[in-house]
This record gives C-alpha cells, structure tokens and sequence, in this order.
C-alpha cells in the first residue's frame, strides 16, 4: 500500500460520484479530442488549397463564350511565359462548330436553358452577323431555320490537352492516343459523347471549317459539356479559324505557392487591362476563409472543452478534499508528508481522470469523423451557392472555379487521428487532473494538523 | 526525557486574544505514565497539540530528549510526529477505508518500514493489543469503538515512539470498555517503556497513573 494504491483506492470509494465524475470528464475529452482532430483536418484543408499554383488568364471580358473582348495576343503569351517564377504554360483558343462548319452534330439537346440563352441570338443575329469575325454563327441562316439548329460544338485549340480535364489531373484518353498540342496537323481528340453521337473512332475523319480532320482518340472527363467538345492543336485551330496568334486561355503554373501572389501582381502589371488574371489560391480564398472560421471555432472548442474538464475536476477535487479535511489531519498527525498527502490526491485524481479520458478518446474518435465532416459541409453550403453562378461549362481548363474547389474542400476534409492528437489531447487532460487534484490538496496540506483535528 | 519551559499559546479570536496555555512547565520522565486533567476548554487538547508538533507554540521550548521540537523545520516534525510520537485520539481516527491492517501499515509507511516488513509488524501489533485475525481485516465501520481504539493504540506504537499523546481514549467508551483500554496502555507503557501522557477527565484514571497534571486556566496548578 503505498500514495498511489492508496489514491487508487480513493478514486473508487464514492463509486456514483465517481463515476459521474467520469462521464463529465468523459465528455469534455471526447471534445477536445474531436475539436483537435477537427481542426487538423482544416489546418491541412486550408494548406492545401493555399498551395494551389495554377493562375488562370482570359482577355478581359471574355467568360467562356459569353462577353466581349479581344483574345490574347502572342506577343502577350511570350511576356507571359517569361515572367518570373512561371514554370510553364498552356494556351488555349476556343471556338465553336456552327451546323454549317462541320458535318458533324452536336451531342448535346438545347433543352429550356439553352433555348433562352437562343433568344438573344435570333434577335440580334442580323446585327452581329457581319461583324462576326467567327463564323460560329451562320449568318445565312434564316429564322425559320432557326427552329430546327441544334447547339454549336465547342472547339479546344491547346498546347496541352491535359489542361482540359475538368479537374486539372491528365485527360482520360479512352481510345487511341492524345495529340501533341504543338502539332499543326489536322488532328483531333473527340469526346465520346460527341464520338458515339456521330459514330466516331480512332482513325475517323471528319470535316470542320472546310478540312478533313482525323481522329487521333477519345476522351472522357465524366463531364457532358466537355465530353461534347473537340481538342485540337491550338496552331490548328489558329489557322482553321482565321486567327493567328489568337489566344483565348492561358493556364500558368508559378513555381511555388509563396510566389503566386506576387506572379499575379507582376502580370497585372504587364498586361494590364487587358486581361482578367484569376489564380487557384485566389479562387480558394472564399473556402479557405470560411475554412479559417471553422479552424478557429474548433480552437475555441478545445479551449473551451478544456476549461469545462479542469473545472470539472478542480471542482471535484475541491468537495473531496474538504470532505476529508479531518482525513487529511490524521495523515500529517501520524507522520505524514505534505508531498505524500498530495501525492495521494493527484493519483486519486489521475485514476477518474484516467478512466475518463478512455472513455473519452473512445467518445472522441466515434464522433470526430462526423462532426468535422458536419462542420466543415454546414458553413460552405452558403459559399457554394455564391460561387456556383456559372451555368455553361466552356472549355479547357475553365471549370476550375469556386465551386469545384469548394465541392474540394468538402470531400478533402478529413478527420485524422495523428499520433501528435492524440498525445495532446492526452497530455492536456492529464496536465487538468494533475492541477485539479493538486491546488485544492496543496491548500488544505498547508493547514496545521491541529486546526483540522480540533473541529470535532 | 519531555521538558516543558514556559510554554505559552495564544490564538487571535473575534473576541480578542485568548491565551489558552500560560507559561506551562511539567517535566515527565523516560516511561512515566502520566496524565493532565482539567475542564474543557483550560487548554489540555492545545499542549497536546503543542507536545505533539501539531501546532507552534507563541512562546517556550518543548524538549524531547534533549531536542527543541518547537525549533524544527516543518520537515522535522512530520518527521518528529512520524517516528517519535504516536497519537490516541477520543475519536480513533482511523481512515475509514483502510482496513485495520493498512491502518497499522500507513504509520509504519510514514514511519520509514521497509513495505516488505510491515504487514508483519503490523499484524503482530495488532495481535498485542486484542484484535482477532479476522477483525485485523476489516474497515473501522464495521469494528466496534473499542476494536477501533485498538487499533489506534496499534498504529500509535508502530515506530516504538518515545511519546504516546492520547487526548481523551477512553472519552467515547463505555466504562468497561474504557478500563480495558486503559489497563492496555498501562501495560505498554510498562513493557515497551513507552512515556505516555493522556488527558482524561475521569478521575478514577487519572488516579492510577503514575503523575497528574492539572490545568486550569492555561496553567497547571498542581
């Protein structure tokens, strides 16, 4: 029998007590420990959509085909590229198929959406048609022939097919083989919902602004506009289409995610306004913000669970060691220590605290994973609907936006339990239970034996 | 040896300061069995308290073979009360979740025993002063007072203390019961050469020791 058997033993003696003493505990560890894994998840949500280092630059004005303005310029692609801290680009021209440009019909039905978006072209069609500079529109058509149109056949000229893919991984060729997006030849990748509407495969051809393309191979994103979309070397497409050095996207990646910030600067500055610059950690900004909200709510959770555990115990140990004042001056009467009378009340202590924090981490771990998923879905479901405004994908490399990444964030966010968690949710309790047991014991051991015993 | 000078304590009360022991001098010698009478209230629970290091005197020297316990560091004297001093109180105070035993063994604990040799020590103790092998393990609620004061009379022997304090041991007894106890301590004192010095205010007891003090007022007037 010695000070912790002893404590031990104490812990256990007032067993209903105890045993709420527990469950108190219990809770408030469980807490701690599900706001700490909570916040780790963010913390390494928030670092990983900071270090985004795409940048994303469009002529100003122009939002996939919608706007006005004037594609980018060669020369433009060039200051671009020999910006400090770019490590490389892709350009890309879109364009799209008129039923007159090509033998080729789209994949996709207007449906009421696409019929509205009509309106303004068949009302202004007579206006716009001689200044069209491309022929995506015919301006022969009559409006009784309107009727029967269906939608134009989005058109990717790119230096990198990859840079297409919807979520910025490399694009999924299903048949055949990509193209060199350098290439000038008359070569094409189809997307399969186009490839299946119009029978195509590898080594089809097909005519588009006057000229036999081939197919080189297919590709599918999982996404029904793009899906519906030719690639084509972006030389090619310049050509087709009358455009040389035309430019419509141009996706930069910057060397490092420190330096994105000051890239963005830089080219605003030499391009001036004629471009509309965006980067990912720009476009993230709005997830990570109200990430950062959530961050540190949970920090104030831990606290706050922290505070509630220490009182808890403190709390606690303030009635037992009152309860057993007299206890406590027969001790030191008999010859003990001040150390050991402590000694003993921490280990009573450690022991609830101990079996509480099993039950709690236990707690803990059953909730984490819900309650940061919870979190984390309960306060972007207003930023989703903000950034969600765009409602016809273009093409290549555009459908990066806000709400991909915040559709990110969401899944990304996952609860892990580390090692470092764990040690400090541990360490926390403890360092409560050791202070809660200690304070009260240390108050009542400077007490003379005398007084205590005198209160008969 | 115990040699008392000039002990004098008082306490600072809402009502003033009230001396409660004044200028006591008492000398007992080595294995005397001694005892202080007095009302409640004329200061015997507070010079044993004083004798036993449970309290500092306001004033005076309280000499324990030779060494002035009122000097000691507040280390020394849980030392002091730990191996020189053994406490019987009216209450027995025992810990109420300890067994009869682990009582036993807690002074032995403090008292600086090796773990290993207390359990035997303590049951032996136990043995001398009456308690069944049976009644050695169980709580103090469920021994009797006298089986408690037993107990107590056990764990105050423990470290052979040069003193035994007992305030009161027969106070909460029945007469029968109380002589017993008090015919144990009397015989302790006799074969383990143990100094004691009870206070009681039974005068039958008091008459069998070997000395009585009494107080009154904070001053022993025989």
């Amino acid at each position: 029998m010695n000070v912790v058997s002893r404590g031990i033993k104490n812990a256990l003696r007032s067993p209903l007590r105890s045993g709420a003493i527990v469950l108190m505990l219990a809770v408030s560890i469980g807490l701690i420990l599900s706001m700490l894994v909570a916040r780790s998840g963010i913390d390494a949500q928030i670092k990983k959509d900071q270090a985004g280092t795409g940048i994303t630059i469009r002529p100003a004005g122009i939002m996939d085909f919608s706007g006005g303005g004037t594609p980018l310029t060669s020369t433009q692609l060039a200051t671009i590229t020999k910006t400090d801290h770019i490590a490389s680009t892709s350009a890309t021209l879109s364009d799209q198929l008129g039923t007159t440009d090509t033998n080729l019909t789209s994949a996709i039905d207007f449906g009421s959406f696409g019929l509205r978006q009509q309106r303004f072209d068949s009302s202004s069609s007579t206006a716009t048609s001689t200044s069209m500079t491309t022929p995506n529109t015919s301006p022969a058509d009559s409006s009784t022939t309107r009727s029967a149109r269906t939608p134009h056949i989005t058109v990717s000229g790119t230096t990198d097919p990859n840079s297409i893919s919807t979520d910025g991984s490399k694009l999924n060729i299903t048949k055949g083989a990509t193209i060199d997006g350098n290439s000038s030849d008359l070569i094409a990748l189809v997307g399969s919902d186009l490839a299946t509407k119009n029978s195509l495969s590898v080594g089809s051809t097909f005519t588009a602004y006057g000229s036999t393309i081939t197919v080189k191979g297919i590709y599918n994103t999982g996404n029904k506009a793009q899906d519906s979309g030719i690639i084509m070397p972006l030389t090619t497409v310049q050509s087709l289409t009358s455009q040389t050095g035309s430019i419509t996207s141009v996706n930069a990646t910057v060397d490092s995610s420190s330096n994105v910030n000051s890239v963005v600067s830089a080219l605003k500055t030499s391009l001036g306004s004629t471009a509309d610059i965006t980067s990912q950690a720009e476009q993230a900004a709005t997830s990570v913000a109200s990430l950062k909200s959530i961050a540190s709510l949970a920090l104030a959770g831990v606290i706050g669970a922290t505070i509630a555990g220490a009182v808890i115990v403190l709390l606690a140990m303030i009635m037992v060691v009152r309860e057993r004042r007299r206890e406590i001056g027969v001790i030191k009467a008999i010859g003990g220590s001040s150390r050991k009378v402590i000694g003993q009340f921490v280990a009573e202590a450690l022991t609830l605290t101990v079996i509480g924090s099993i039950i709690g981490l236990a707690l803990g771990v059953a909730i984490s994973g819900p309650m940061t998923t919870s979190l984390v879905s309960s306060s972007t479901s207003s930023s989703v609907t903000s950034t969600n405004g765009r409602p016809f994908g273009g093409p290549g490399g555009m459908f990066q936006g806000g709400f991909n990444q915040v559709n990110k964030n969401l899944t990304a966010v996952q609860s892990t339990l580390t090692p470092t968690i764990f040690v400090s949710a541990v360490g926390i309790t403890l360092l409560i239970a050791i202070v809660g047991a200690a304070v009260p014991a240390w108050f009542i051991s400077k007490i003379r034996p005398a007084e205590v015993l005198r209160t008969e | 040896m115990l040699v008392v000078k000039d002990l004098t304590k008082s306490f600072s009360s809402a009502s003033g300061n009230v001396t409660a022991l004044d200028k006591v001098n008492l000398t007992v010698q080595t294995g005397e069995f001694a005892s202080i009478i007095g009302k409640s209230g004329s200061g015997k629970s507070t010079l044993l308290s004083m004798l036993g290091a449970l309290d500092i005197p306001t004033s005076g020297s309280i000499e324990v073979d030779g060494v002035d316990i009122a000097k000691l560091s507040a280390a020394k004297q849980t030392a002091y009360r730990a191996k020189k001093i053994g406490f019987v109180f009216q209450h027995y105070n025992l810990i109420p979740n300890l067994t009869a035993l682990e009582n036993v063994m807690l002074a032995l604990e403090f008292g600086g025993m090796p773990s290993k040799k207390r359990k035997a020590r303590a049951t032996q103790l136990l043995t001398d002063v009456g308690l069944e092998a049976d009644e050695q393990l169980r709580k103090p609620p469920r021994l009797s007072g006298g089986q408690q004061q037993r107990v107590s009379i056990a764990r105050a022997l423990a470290n052979h203390p040069a003193i035994i304090l007992a305030d009161e041991p027969t106070g909460n007894l029945d007469s029968e019961t109380g002589k017993k106890i008090f015919d144990l301590l009397h015989r302790l004192s006799r074969s383990e050469k143990t100094t004691i010095l009870a206070v009681t205010h039974d005068m039958d007891i008091a008459g069998k020791t070997d000395r009585t003090f009494k107080l009154k007022d904070g001053k022993i007037t025989v």
